[in-house]
């Protein structure tokens, strides 16, 4: 401070105020001992002597306009106050948290950048709190955040190393599928949406063949050691997990599987995606589709046989359903992928959301 | 529109994120966008593998560049039944050689059901100098030369827990390897060794441990040496104690109360081999306060029992033998109204006729008298489906229920049916329920209801139940949140597992034994779902040389994004792309 200004200070020590300009311009002056509670505020008037007079306001940072600037005088103003019992803070805080979200995250940068520590933990906790428990798409919806992920992000790149037709064929039947259901659900809103191309080009997820051998080889094998009887089998295993107990039941148990017959099995695509999610585009993302990829060696003739053949495997299969199952069928939620008329009587697991995310399998979902 | 993104930064919203500690939640913030991603992964820090295969350390590693604690799980739970041959796998050694390097501050390992070796032990000593919690729960393959390690170079060790593994026990030698300069120890469990320890390199050890909080010694630590140990450690919160019988001397008594009485902070008591029930009472006085109390080495009879848990009105979990009976579980019920779990084991499974009298009523008496009572694992010898229905009724909050009636295919002792409508009460009326074992005789009907009710489901054991296919359809078409499915000796083939494929993709894992599901349709599986690793388990010899319809003697199914493993034994075979499929 210079000692012109030291003069002009001195009468008005009663009650010194410190001056602030906020971002949008507007200056105005605050008590010295709640301005002083934020280290920003703090450290450009001890050190730089600034504040003292409206000429030297304290410039606030970009992210602190008159509204925040307005919000974090009123938590300084209370806090500032020594003596302050935990309880009536942690009132004051409940409160004084109750606000939008959007002015929660304004809250909480504002804070951040006047360094005032208590606050930022006060409003991210909030803000933490309102993430917990949402999907990422919830998420991406308060926040107003792009959906910008990348099948490259969302799984472990894998490489192909082959370029087996097979794999490529279950990737287009993936996609179609994704499609086909997606445009359904689109129908349903009420919306008629142009299908979307998808160009983006995939990384090859369907394989797992990712080159990674070395991994683990020349592991040790335990050691040997002498089986004891742990006493845990006795207590938590009875007769009924003895591995010597033989079960014996008469022979409509042995199901003629004819290997043809097994081998024309097809998986159904579909059944990985959640209703809700058929909006999702990460799991469109995931799959390439691209029609100029027609070199698959599998007769068609050949999959229309096999698909048949399935449908009518599970028919027989399923010919008592419960009721809920009926009904999912009479929606007709699901057509054959070549086409055909006959639904293929799958369930869709609703619980899994792109269940190929890399941290499900952390998670061991 | 207020782009967020912009105007927030990385440090602000990582802070935020670190308030955010659940692994589900985790994973949304990381699915949320790319910035969201990437910060998420540079502030991840902890950890939890369900299946050790699912994933590799690689991909792990470069992902999250700063790891800090890590759970990681190995073999499929029925290896707790002696059904995963040795030699399978689990092997946790790649993910410690990895993380060597890549995490020098990890902090925490947890692992489960893995086969830790020596060697891995000792590069966990010397590669984590902040290393602070080991948690080996059901594991083996090391001895307690590995443990000599840890104790000598883990300066920062808090917690060391054994839990229930498999140790090769050469000596209790390796307790002194911990240097006199070594005070942090928070929390140790020794129970699963055997041999002695040195008392006095005991005694020192728990003296300058000053936050000492959980003791689990084993059984070779004789009740005479108890005082000595409690009176270093009054601030334990946790006590397992080595035998509990000695010669009655009433000095040894009065000693033992007395320490015991001290410990004005334990609340959770376990061990008690051996138990003389003349030395009981020692601990009534610190009963009011315990919450949890592990009796299931104790044979003490039921009268000894009631007096005991007459005197603990704030327990919350029990785990105890049979030898409770009906009339202590009718005492629990009335004087323990906080209970949450309860466990009862069989003292004697292998004998058909009863040794005790506890029967399907003290469960009954149980659900009715404890409205907290949300976890129960109870062996019998009998129950009805009237029973299961009261049960049900009682306690709709059950969110684990395993019930292992001892003889498999056991009907309703009363009316001689199967017990499918008394399951069938349990599903429907405990709409939490989050776990189910069941028993005794059923039928697929059983298994509708479990495919119709059981929509909180996540993990689902069953042996010797259902007639067909039909009863594996309804739970794989139903179960939506099923994560875990593990089945013994069910009449199970094929055409289930065919037509609800897709559902295992879903899952974490399938481990089904004696059943029937052919080599070829392990195959199909193998080649068709290219994420799941369909592993063929047959100690008989190569799948091949047996016709393709032959039914394999076990499967493990699991999801993976780490592909086929390469560390199987010889009577393991991965399914994939390169099995040879027989077109007719």
């Amino acid at each position: 401070m210079s000692e012109g200004d030291m003069a002009v200070i001195k009468p008005e020590m009663m009650k010194s105020y410190i001056w602030l300009q906020t971002a949008d311009g507007s200056i105005q002056q605050v008590e010295q001992e709640v301005a002083m509670f934020c280290p920003m505020i703090c450290q450009e008037n001890i050190q730089k002597g600034m504040g003292s007079s409206k000429n030297h306001a304290i410039s606030l940072p970009e992210r602190v306009n008159t509204a925040m600037l307005s919000l974090i005088i009123d938590y300084c103003r209370f806090h500032q106050v020594p003596g302050r019992s935990n309880k009536e803070c942690k009132a004051f805080d409940e409160k004084y948290i109750r606000m939008d979200t959007k002015k929660l995250c304004e809250l909480t940068s504002a804070a951040d950048s006047l360094q005032l520590k208590p606050l930022v933990d006060l409003t991210s906790r909030a803000l933490a709190r309102i993430i917990e428990g949402k999907t990422p798409e919830e998420i991406r919806e308060i926040f107003h955040l792009p959906d910008d992920l990348t099948e490259e992000e969302k799984l472990e790149p894998l490489k192909n190393s082959t370029d087996d037709p097979r794999i490529r064929l279950l990737n287009r039947l993936y996609a179609r599928k994704r499609r086909e259901l997606q445009e359904r659900e689109k129908l349903k809103n009420a919306e008629l949406e142009e299908e979307r191309s998808d160009d983006r080009s995939v990384d090859d997820l369907l394989s797992f063949i990712n080159g990674e051998i070395g991994d683990s080889k020349g592991i040790k094998t335990s050691k040997n050691k002498k089986k004891n009887r742990r006493r845990k089998d006795q207590q938590k295993n009875t007769c009924l997990y003895e591995a010597n107990e033989i079960h014996e039941e008469s022979s409509n148990l042995k199901f003629a599987c004819p290997s043809d017959e097994v081998n024309k099995f097809r998986a159904s695509p579909s059944l990985t995606l959640k209703l809700q999610d058929l909006n999702d585009d990460s799991l469109e993302d995931m799959v390439e589709f691209d029609d100029g990829d027609i070199d698959d060696e599998i007769d068609p003739a050949l999959k229309e046989k096999i698909d048949r053949e399935v449908e009518d495997f599970a028919r027989r299969l399923n010919s008592d359903w419960p009721q809920r199952i009926q009904e999912i069928l009479a929606l007709d939620m699901l057509e054959d992928i070549q086409g055909g008329n006959g639904s293929y009587k799958q369930n869709i697991p609703t619980s899994a959301n792109g269940w190929n995310n890399f941290d499900q399998m952390l998670t061991g979902f | 529109m207020l782009k967020m993104a912009n105007s927030f930064p990385e440090e602000v919203l990582e802070h935020v994120f670190s308030f955010i500690q659940s692994d589900s939640d985790r994973n949304s913030i990381s699915m949320v966008c790319k910035s969201w991603y990437e910060i998420e992964r540079w502030c991840r820090r902890r950890i939890f593998i369900g299946n050790c295969y699912a994933v590799s350390p690689r991909m792990m590693i470069r992902r999250f560049p700063d790891i800090r604690s890590i759970e990681l799980k190995g073999k499929p739970h029925f290896a707790d039944f002696n059904l995963v041959p040795e030699g399978w796998g689990g092997y946790v050694h790649p993910w410690i050689a990895a993380m060597a390097d890549a995490y020098p501050w990890l902090e925490e390992i947890k692992l489960k059901r893995m086969v830790v070796t020596d060697e891995t032990l000792e590069l966990i000593a010397k590669s984590f100098k902040n290393f602070k919690l080991l948690v080996l729960s059901s594991c083996e393959g090391f001895s307690t030369e590995g443990l000599a390690a840890i104790a000598a170079n883990c300066r920062n060790l808090r917690e060391l827990d054994l839990h229930e593994s498999d140790v090769e026990d050469l000596s209790g030698h390796w307790l002194s390897h911990f240097p006199d300069t070594y005070t942090s120890l928070v929390s140790l469990n020794i129970a699963c060794l055997g041999s002695e320890f040195s008392f006095s390199s005991l005694e020192r050890l728990v003296g300058r441990c000053p936050n000492l909080k959980s003791l689990r010694l084993n059984r070779a630590v004789p009740l005479d040496r108890l005082a000595n140990l409690l009176h270093r450690a009054p601030q334990l919160v946790e006590l397992g104690t080595g035998a509990y019988s000695a010669e009655l001397r009433p000095d040894l008594f009065s000693n033992l109360a007395g320490s015991l009485s001290g410990c004005k902070e334990l609340e959770s008591l376990s061990g008690f081999w051996d138990v003389v029930p003349a030395y009981l009472p020692a601990i009534y006085s610190i009963c009011p306060g315990l919450t949890s109390l592990n009796l299931s080495y104790a044979t003490i009879p039921s009268p000894d029992l009631i007096k005991l848990v007459s005197q603990c009105p704030n327990l919350q979990r029990l785990w105890v033998l049979d030898y409770i009976e009906d009339v202590g579980l009718d005492a629990l019920a009335v004087s323990c109204k906080d209970l949450r779990e309860l466990r009862v084991f069989p003292s004697d499974p292998f004998v058909v006729e009863p040794n005790v009298s506890l029967t399907e009523q003290g469960l009954i008496s149980v659900s009715e008298g404890c409205p907290k009572l949300q976890s129960v694992l109870y062996f019998c010898r009998q129950m009805s489906n009237d029973a299961l229905i009261t049960i049900a009724r009682n306690q709709p909050n059950f969110t684990c229920f395993r019930l292992c009636i001892i003889e498999p295919r056991t009907p309703d002792y009363l009316t001689l049916e199967p017990l499918d409508v008394g399951f069938g009460a349990i599903v429907e009326h405990c709409k939490d329920l989050r776990r189910l074992s069941v028993s005794g005789l059923l039928t697929d009907r059983a298994f509708e209801y479990i495919g119709t009710h059981g929509k909180k489901l996540e993990m689902l054991s069953l042996a010797f139940a259902g007639d067909s296919d039909l009863g594996l359809h309804h739970v794989l078409s139903g179960c939506e949140n099923l994560r875990k499915l593990e089945i013994r000796d069910c009449p199970f083939g094929d055409k289930a597992l065919l037509a609800n494929a897709a559902k295992l993709e879903t899952m974490r894992s399938l481990w089904m034994s004696s059943c029937s599901v052919s080599y070829g349709a392990c195959k199909l599986l193998g080649q068709k779902l290219p994420r799941l690793n369909v592993e063929v388990i047959d100690e008989r010899g190569h799948p091949e040389s047996r016709p393709e319809s032959c039914p394999v003697e076990k499967l493990y199914i699991y999801r993976s994004v780490a592909g086929p493993r390469f560390d199987m034994p010889g009577f393991v075979w991965t399914m994939d792309e390169d099995s040879a499929v027989r077109v007719t």
